[in-house]
């Protein structure tokens, strides 16, 4: 999954310029589809709610819209192993105005979960078993 | 009669991925098969199109043609996006309701909730900025 960050590059950039590296980004999002590359991509609005504690009884506006760190899209990858995943990042266009883009690995296990095998083993039979009686009506 | 509902979609984003640090295995039992019980009840209502957990280590790529490439996020941050969940749900209160109902925020999960969005808001900004531009783009 790529992340990208910094939802704020065009600051700065003259009209004809923004809308030429826009035109390179909308190319470069349409030659990765053309490959099949792409497995879902949207942008985010720009803000959200953030929520922590007990029973989320914290509720903030967020993130902080100016951020360099804030996540204003992903791209879900169907590349064939890490190393095109982060040649697929270099080549996006807006990276020489600020952009950041995060490559990461999407897993099928948590790794939470990982470092606990056996509490996995443990808590997954109660959803085995409430799966079963499903199985056998669509069957 | 039918009534139509429109549905928007939303981006949990989970933050924090070393909140398991510290916990009692019974406490551990209990987050892991709650929070696998809360995605399989999300699915099953038709409100999670689907989610992952993200590999702890990828790479971030930034500057010119992507000619920085480091390690990170940071393995133990409190900020590192662990995983997400896709939703759609009737308006941002239910999106809301869902994240507090996280069973890793009692023990420092943070949940980010965005909108997902039909335009990139960069695309919207140079738009705004040169519409005949556009027009001609698009003539």
């Amino acid at each position: 999954m790529l992340l990208f960050r910094g939802p704020h590059w065009d600051r700065g950039l003259g009209g004809e310029e923004l809308q030429q590296v826009m035109d390179n980004v909308m190319a470069w999002f349409e030659g990765l589809n053309q490959r099949g590359k792409i497995k879902a991509s949207q942008p985010l609005a720009p803000q959200g709610r953030i929520i922590s504690g007990t029973n989320g009884r914290f509720v903030l506006d967020g993130p902080f819209a100016e951020s360099k760190e804030a996540v204003g899209g992903y791209l879900l990858l169907r590349a064939d192993d890490f190393s095109e995943a982060v040649e697929i990042a270099r080549s996006m266009p807006a990276l020489r105005y600020g952009v950041t883009v995060e490559v990461r690995p999407v897993l099928a296990q948590c790794p939470i979960f990982e470092r606990h095998p056996d509490i996995v083993r443990r808590a997954r039979e109660p959803v085995d078993r409430v799966m079963e009686p499903l199985a056998e009506i669509a069957a | 009669m039918s009534t139509t509902t429109i549905k928007s979609d939303y981006l949990l984003l989970f933050r924090g991925n070393v909140w398991d640090r510290g916990l009692s295995p019974a406490q551990l039992q209990k987050v892991v098969s709650d929070w696998m019980a809360w995605f399989e009840r999300l699915k099953a209502e038709g409100k999670c199109a689907g989610g992952h957990p993200l590999e702890e280590e990828g790479k971030v790529v930034s500057g010119k043609q992507g000619r920085t490439v480091v390690d990170g996020p940071f393995a133990e941050s409190k900020e590192a996006i662990g995983g997400y969940f896709y939703l759609t749900v009737a308006d941002e209160n239910e999106a809301i309701e869902i994240a507090q109902q996280c069973p890793g925020l009692e023990y420092g999960a943070v949940v980010e909730v965005r909108p997902v969005a039909d335009i990139c808001s960069v695309k919207q900004r140079a738009e705004e900025y040169s519409p005949r531009q556009m027009v001609e783009a698009t003539a």
